[in-house]
């Protein structure tokens, strides 16, 4: 047990430094406020310029593209991302890594060869193709058909909420390729170059102010390489990849903590935290008197406080639930608290903490949801971690 | 504004932390079955089980080497309560544990006390509110202890009391009993004065509430591995309960509060021993979070039994009444959150 501060060496001070000034001159306030607007989640320079350094992949070797850090600069890395609200622009970055981890274990040699120097390099982005219309906790009930055609596979069907297709190059796709075997075994994943002929990228704005994606699939040929591992064999490929999405299991011990969930939502709830004691701080009540003596005010922002220690404190899918319910219970729970001024958005006369809790509030509801919505997680909890059996969820018709 | 640190974040127990735990956990398992938890009942103590543990020296493991313990810091005291509290254990260990200290830390006048605990002859409790001759208050082991140290103006004393004070009837069983510092105590001992005795008093109340926080946890997750157990058997539509969604959920929720209030008490324990200004922030945060989870873990563990952990047969109501009785002994516990917003809304807060 260890949660002293880190003295960290001269060398590793000047990383340190070295990444600050990296991002204070790559990652600025215009960029971010820049893509609040625009809600495209991702910055091709500032991803380029992570990559020229292997910090896209910063703890892979320096000869597969990566920067070979250890824990500790890596940890240094992450931090500082998280602190300057990267999250915003790095929407692609988070979901390409974790893509390259199932190709990595599953691709071929040349589809490995193709993809993964230019993910670390940052010229290369990917999109998750799960969620389908009719399906999305229920992800082994995809529809999209992938039919052999020769050496070919011809897609066709619909998937939903690509976020970050219209910056990607690949989707990592879910198709079925078997409807006559069982839901789980008529599976195989690809990755789809988006450029393929008969594939449609249409945008989809957010509550969140993001923009996601419907992909289309129309008579879309692609090669057999671009298959991921054996047909049939898709629900396999892609529990690997989801457990790394959902940091379930495997997560290396570092003993300087889980700095992956640094990535995710949980700035978020600290930037909550932040917003309401500094509103706390220097507020007045429509009679005058400062609102920090007010035990009312003082109960609720230490109670964001306490909530948003506890996301941090947790990892993996712990940390996922705790903090998408946090983010939702708490940013609620402030713009109340704030009173009508808490409704006014960003750039407003009046704005409380400019918009930002207004903005957070909508931000919320998403993050219960994807990713695997928190119902999915406290499946995998129950199963996993309680040991309880695994729910039945048969449709009706197959039940005894 | 806000100051950002590079921490470790190394939740994990050494071989000695290991051993202590385990050490803790088979004896309440081979002592305090919850048939003695029962027989303790209403009284809330155990003299038989009280000695077995003043013979194995538990009870001063958190006193200095020279003074006769074991030098154990918060950090292994909170890993020991959380074992108590896991079996129930009637018996004031976490009271022990406390007054122990401060008599430790106070002024050498204390010293024949500390010796009278130490040897088994006397029990001393800690009154939590600051006490004044006409304010009474409920203090924990009162109805067993021979002594109590309380804050009284700007000095911590030590007052007992010739005729043993009644125990009133709780929802815990617990050995509560009303107290005031009165003129006809035989025995007042000044401990601290001034500065010193805040402090000292202060320093009490943290680590009293650190080592409920712990019980509270182990209390929580004795339930919960009791729901598991009980909804992997129990069949209802051909199933187990368990598969239901609406009854393994909630129970997950009661993981995540359980993991994350542990977390928090062991930081804050850490930091009492290391950082103590840092205390001051997961302290509070600890002790609020505890008595959450623990009252959260009570009803939802109650629940998915159905009616059978609503008869007094069934073992559960054991924790449940304990759930909320260790939890409110302090006061309410959402006060705290007053005192965390203190801390938060200082200028120089680092807010992580």
């Amino acid at each position: 047990m260890d949660f002293a501060l880190i003295e960290v060496e001269p060398d590793v001070e000047a990383f340190r430094k070295e990444v600050q000034e990296f991002l204070d001159g790559h990652l600025t306030a215009e960029l971010i406020a820049e893509d609040r607007r625009s809600g495209n989640g991702h910055d091709q320079r500032f991803h380029e310029a992570l990559g020229a350094r292997g910090w896209i992949m910063p703890m892979w070797p320096v000869d597969e593209g990566g920067a070979g850090l250890d824990p500790l600069r890596a940890k240094i890395l992450a931090l500082e991302l998280a602190w300057r609200q990267s999250a915003w622009v790095s929407i692609s970055r988070l979901i390409t890594t974790t893509i390259a981890i199932g190709v990595r274990a599953w691709g071929s040699d040349a589809l490995r060869e193709e993809i993964l120097p230019g993910v670390a390099r940052g010229s290369v982005l990917m999109c998750l193709g799960y969620t389908e219309p009719d399906s999305g906790s229920d992800m082994a009930a995809a529809k999209t058909r992938a039919t052999q055609d020769g050496d070919d596979w011809i897609i066709q069907g619909q998937k939903m909420f690509t976020t970050g297709a219209q910056n990607s190059h690949y989707v990592w796709l879910l198709a079925r390729t078997d409807p006559a075997a069982p839901k789980t075994q008529g599976l195989t994943m690809f990755l789809v170059p988006l450029n393929t002929h008969g594939v449609e990228i249409t945008p989809i704005h957010t509550l969140g102010g993001e923009r996601t994606n419907t992909v289309y699939f129309d008579g879309a040929k692609i090669g057999d390489h671009y298959r991921v591992g054996p047909v049939g064999q898709g629900w396999r490929v892609v529990a690997g990849a989801l457990d790394a999405e959902h940091r379930m299991g495997r997560i290396e011990d570092r003993g300087i903590g889980d700095d992956a969930n640094l990535g995710t939502w949980q700035g978020l709830v600290h930037r909550l935290t932040d917003a309401g004691l500094r509103w706390a701080r220097t507020a007045h009540h429509p009679d005058g008197s400062p609102v920090v003596d007010d035990p009312l005010v003082r109960e609720r922002v230490a109670r964001v406080a306490l909530d948003s220690e506890v996301a941090a404190l947790l990892d993996g899918p712990m940390s996922k639930v705790a903090t998408a319910t946090a983010l939702i219970r708490n940013s609620a729970d402030l713009v109340e608290l704030f009173g009508p001024a808490g409704t006014l958005q960003a750039g407003e006369d009046g704005a409380v903490c400019d918009g930002e809790v207004e903005f957070l509030h909508r931000f919320a509801q998403g993050t219960a949801i994807y990713g695997g919505s928190v119902e999915i997680f406290h499946n995998m909890l129950a199963e996993r971690v309680l040991g309880l059996p695994r729910a039945r969820m048969l449709p009706p018709r197959e039940r005894s | 504004m806000e100051q950002r640190m590079l921490r470790n974040e190394d939740f994990s127990l050494d071989d000695e932390h290991i051993a202590l735990r385990d050490a803790f956990a088979s004896f309440f398992m081979k002592e305090c079955p919850t048939s003695v938890v029962r027989a303790a009942e209403p009284n809330g103590f155990d003299a038989e089980l009280w000695d077995k543990m003043m013979a194995l020296d538990v009870t001063t493991m958190g006193l200095p080497e020279s003074l006769g313990g074991d030098g154990a810091g918060l950090v292994e005291l909170v890993l020991a309560a959380e074992e108590y509290g896991r079996a129930l254990a009637p018996v004031p260990l976490v009271e022990t544990m406390v007054a122990g200290r401060v008599l430790a830390a106070s002024s050498t006048n204390a010293e024949p006390w500390l010796r009278a605990q130490v040897s088994g002859e006397r029990i001393i409790t800690v009154g939590l509110q600051r006490a004044a001759a006409f304010q009474r208050q409920l203090v924990p082991a009162g109805a067993v202890a021979d002594a109590v140290i309380a804050l009284h103006d700007d000095a911590l004393i030590l007052v007992a009391d010739s005729p043993p004070h009644r125990q009133v009837a709780n929802q815990a069983c617990a050995p509560l009993a009303w107290w005031a510092p009165a003129d006809d105590n035989e025995v007042r001992l000044v401990l601290a004065e001034g500065e010193d005795a805040h402090r000292l008093w202060t320093q009490a109340l943290l680590e009293w509430k650190l080592l409920t926080a712990a019980a509270l946890v182990g209390l929580s997750e004795a339930l919960l591995d009791r729901a598991v157990e009980y909804v992997r058997n129990r069949h209802a539509f051909g199933v187990p309960i368990g598969t239901f969604q609406a009854v393994s959920h909630p129970l997950v929720d009661v993981r995540i509060g359980i993991e994350g209030a542990r977390r928090l008490i062991w930081k804050a324990a850490w930091f009492a021993t290391h950082e103590p200004p840092q205390a001051r922030r997961f302290g509070p945060m600890a002790w609020v979070h505890s008595a959450d989870v623990a009252t959260h873990a009570a009803t939802v563990c109650l629940h998915v039994h159905g009616g059978v952990a609503f008869t007094l047969e069934s073992d559960i109501q054991l924790f449940f009444r304990r759930a909320k009785g260790w939890a409110t002994i302090a006061g309410d516990p959402r006060r705290e959150l007053q005192s965390l917003a203190d801390v938060l809304l200082a200028s120089d807060a680092e807010v992580r």
